[in-house]
């Protein structure tokens, strides 16, 4: 089967409304749950909120605080967009995956054409809402199916590895954008290491925990003196540690008044006890705490699963019901707040169509993405299905890249506010996907 | 204070920084002090008396014996080394055990050899293949045969030759099992390790491979398993004949006839590591550890050696590590590893290199054997810039005798030798009156973060 389609009209490009693509359920259906999910935010925010008076206090250019938030999770190793946003219409689908396959009667269906892996579940509602939207059939151009290529082109904001700069798209992207005085906590990046998209010359930092991120200076050391020499230290110098060192005593400062072992989540939202999980709540906590934080980035790793994948059990399921958990208790904790937070899940390449011998699937070419929040005009499936049919595939038999992650990316930012998008994704020919409407 | 530690920004120094660097970031400046770059490059930093006996030898006589590696290791790591249990079991054997104290045994094998051993360079090139050949101790049965591979594939090859690693490696079950071999078979290849062979292992991601070749070397590779048959010696390596495509391939334009069995992945291996691109692969990956970037000439010149040699890993050290360039480059900045290493060696700590010394590893965010993706820790400075918090706090605890199962003597090491002549500070700390406070502030500075 092979089928084009845009999902949205009127910004020039080919429109073609899908004929087997009904309008997602309504977008209400669930309206009083929802209502009361949000006061129950609201009051949540409140409540922390008069905790944290000494806030008021850290000084940041006010500006950024009109600015969006960008939420990037990185799903690591290659996700398998096709079991994860299923085109359960396509016979070549079944064909293809005797074991893998995942029957159309355990999907969510999306719009009568895909169907979004049980796992996922908890993300039905955002989907339904309209605050979700589904891309497939997204990628890089990089060709060589490494995952440390894709992941480098993918992480500097460049079509391939093989051209463009050294520093990170969110990086390119900060420094465009800097505001007079930043805060230090403008970029975060989760874990312990720096990922290549916030590497080169900003203001991020990487945070495991902020409940840890403590010095923690042991009884009987002259903890003044200690603290005062450290800044000397680190007062001049201009390697890339003198400069984190720098930019890590102004976030202790900055997380020195805030608490986050009282942080408690809105709307009865439960965070899984996972790092990605662990790591929205935090990203959450500093949303709330209003101190400048304008990106995030957190990564989830996993995904290459050339074994033991699964259908609706294993491996895959595994990780997609904790990212639909993570991803559904972020939203619901920060309920209403989540009009100016976008969440963008991506990954750095899809999988083979045709399962492998080991129940599991080789390295492709296009995967899907997720954007969630921020206004998008979700509960829907967008961006150009190239088929599965044999003809339709790319090398190996992988499915071809219709849509260039960059344009998806340039949307996000467009709609968090400042952009300049000439240094961020330098030379992408712009090709409206139509996130926003 | 200390040797060579006026802070320089003078025209030699510049002309040290600003090579291999992203931007205009610039690594710290000051002159280089020879017995320290050395210890620095070739091992993780001096011990107390280790720059005196290397200003004794010279530069050349402390390569020499280096790359000899023939040092006895001392009784105290003997002792430490044979109380491992992981040593003693096959890996079949070690199954079932619990995974931390399994993966802590890894840790404390690879974190003693590093401190103790007078073996330095081999431990730096014990690092550096680790991660070349990058095992995920966490994935699947992994842990359990982490050790084995260990010692047969990185340890015992480790300034040997690297076509024999690269073989030895190719039929090791670890290896093996986390690059999903064990599932390649006739008619449904898996193509996990033929890709990761030829970009990570052997000829790099620009090495002239297509997609084909890493389809065809997947075929060449079936049947390459781990034994687990009843009665036979479990866990070992196994060629299982029913499950390998006979069919006839071609790699990198060569025709592998049909009916090779398991001659075909041997005739693979032998392809790629006599390959120029692997040649050259290793020669950058060898110059960049070194120096610090991938010098053109460098890159060239081991290269060729490797060519001549046959893969010799010493025969490539040896004119590099003798070289001044060595000396003059840019500072390289240390990974987690490297900086805890470098600060237990300096102080000369007793460790049992267990549990307490790891959880400060793992905070900065190096726990051994546990990078999940096969390309090893990344070796870039922009990478570690998060571990800064961690490492201070390392420091602090060190010192002040609050990593568990380690202990620094500070009067033993006052009467010794003097603690900042091994670790560079551009700025004393003059109000500081406590050993431990400015001992700490040492190790937490700037310049101890590079090496």
């Amino acid at each position: 089967m092979k089928r084009s389609w845009w999902s949205c009209d009127g910004r020039g490009f080919r429109s073609e409304p899908p004929a087997k693509r009904p309008q997602p359920a309504a977008l209400e259906s669930d309206l009083p749950s929802r209502r009361s999910l949000l006061v129950g935010a609201a009051l949540g925010a409140i409540a922390w909120a008069s905790n944290r008076s000494a806030l008021a206090q850290v000084a940041f250019d006010p500006s950024s605080r009109d600015r969006g938030v960008l939420v990037v999770v990185f799903l690591r190793g290659g996700a398998d967009g096709l079991n994860i946003v299923v085109p359960y219409a396509e016979d070549a689908y079944y064909r293809s995956r005797p074991s893998l396959g995942i029957d159309r009667r355990s999907l969510v269906d999306l719009d009568g054409f895909f169907g979004l892996n049980p796992a996922l579940g908890p993300l039905r509602k955002h989907y339904e809402d309209g605050r979700l939207a589904i891309l497939h059939a997204v990628g890089s151009g990089d060709q060589t199916r490494s995952h440390f290529e894709a992941m480098n082109a993918m992480e500097r904001g460049l079509p391939d590895v093989r051209q463009g700069s050294a520093s990170g798209w969110l990086a390119r992207h900060l420094s465009a954008t800097e505001p007079a005085s930043p805060s230090p906590l403008r970029a975060v990046a989760f874990g312990s290491i720096m990922p290549d998209s916030l590497r080169g010359g900003t203001t991020a930092i990487a945070i495991e925990s902020l409940q840890d991120f403590r010095l923690m200076i042991p009884k009987g050391a002259a903890a003044e003196t200690i603290q005062a020499r450290l800044r000397d230290l680190y007062r001049t110098g201009s390697d890339e540690m003198a400069i984190a060192g720098r930019e890590t005593l102004d976030v202790l400062d900055t997380l020195n008044r805030l608490t986050p072992s009282e942080y408690r989540p809105s709307g009865g939202a439960q965070y899984p006890d996972s790092d990605l999980g662990q790591g929205l709540r935090q990203v959450a906590l500093l949303i709330r705490a209003g101190i400048g934080l304008e990106v995030a980035a957190l990564d989830k790793g996993g995904w290459d699963t050339h074994v033991a994948q699964g259908a609706t059990a294993g491996w895959l399921t595994y990780l997609l019901e904790d990212l639909g958990r993570s991803l559904d208790a972020f939203a619901t904790d920060l309920g209403t707040a989540m009009k100016d937070v976008t969440v963008v899940v991506m990954t750095e390449f899809g999988r083979r169509v045709a399962e492998n011998g080991g129940l599991g699937t080789d390295h492709g070419r296009a995967s899907m993405m997720m954007v969630l929040g921020g206004g998008v005009l979700g509960g829907r499936v967008l961006g150009m299905w190239p088929g599965l049919e044999p003809d339709a595939l790319e090398g190996p038999g992988d499915l071809p890249v219709t849509t260039d992650y960059r344009n998806v990316l340039s949307e996000v930012l467009q709609r968090a506010g400042k952009v300049d998008l000439g240094s961020t994704f330098p030379g992408l020919e712009a090709r409206p996907v139509g996130l926003f409407g | 204070m200390g040797a060579g530690l006026t802070a320089g920004c003078g025209p030699e120094a510049r002309k040290l920084v600003g090579r291999g660097l992203p931007e205009d970031l610039e690594p710290p400046k000051g002159p280089v002090e020879v017995p320290l770059r050395l210890a620095n490059r070739l091992g993780f930093g001096p011990r107390p008396g280790d720059l005196g006996r290397i200003e004794k030898l010279g530069h050349a006589g402390f390569v020499t014996e280096q790359v000899a590696a023939d040092h006895e290791e001392p009784l105290h790591l003997r002792m430490k080394a044979r109380s491992l249990e992981i040593d003693q079991f096959q890996p079949a054997d070690l199954e079932g055990w619990p995974e931390e104290y399994v993966i802590r045994q890894l840790q404390q094998r690879a974190l003693l050899f590093a401190i103790y051993s007078p073996n330095q360079l081999r431990e730096r090139m014990v690092d550096l293949w680790t991660n070349h050949f990058n095992i995920y101790a966490r994935k699947g049965r992994a842990m359990y045969r982490v050790s084995k591979d260990q010692t047969e594939v990185i340890r015992q090859n480790a300034l040997g030759s690297f076509p024999q690693m690269v073989k030895t490696s190719a039929k090791s079950p670890a290896m093996l099992g986390y690059l999903d071999n064990t599932v390649n078979r006739k008619g449904v290849p898996n193509e996990n390790y033929a890709r990761e062979l030829m970009e990570l292992h052997t000829l790099g991601v620009d090495g002239g491979y297509t997609q084909t070749d890493v389809q065809e070397v997947a075929r060449c590779f079936t049947g390459w398993s781990i034994e687990n048959r009843f009665m036979h010696a479990k866990g070992q390596f196994r060629f299982d004949p029913d499950s390998h495509d006979e069919g006839a391939k071609t790699v990198l334009g060569q025709t592998i006839p049909a009916g090779g069995g398991i001659e075909d992945g041997e005739r693979v291996l032998e392809i790629l590591t006599t390959h120029p691109s692997c040649a050259r692969f290793v020669a950058g990956k060898i110059v960049r550890c070194f120096l610090g970037d991938e010098r053109l000439p460098w890159t060239d010149r081991l290269a060729e050696i490797y060519l001549l040699t046959g893969g010799r890993i010493a025969a490539m050290l040896v004119p590099l590590l003798e070289s001044t360039d060595l000396l003059d480059g840019p500072p390289i900045v240390k990974r987690p590893f490297d900086f805890l290493v470098s600060l237990l060696r300096a102080v000369d700590a007793d460790t049992d290199a267990g549990a307490g010394l790891q959880a400060h590893l793992d905070k900065m965010g190096q726990p051994l054997h546990q990078w999940p993706m096969p390309d090893g820790y990344p070796d870039q400075a922009g990478a570690w810039t998060g571990s800064l918090l961690a490492r201070w706090n390392f420091a602090l605890a060190l010192t002040h005798g609050q990593v568990p199962g380690t202990h620094v003597d500070f009067d033993a090491l006052g009467r010794r030798t003097p603690v900042r002549d091994l670790i560079p500070a551009s700025r004393p700390a003059k109000d500081v009156e406590d050993d431990r406070d400015h001992l700490a502030l040492l190790a937490m500075s700037p310049d101890f973060q590079w090496r």
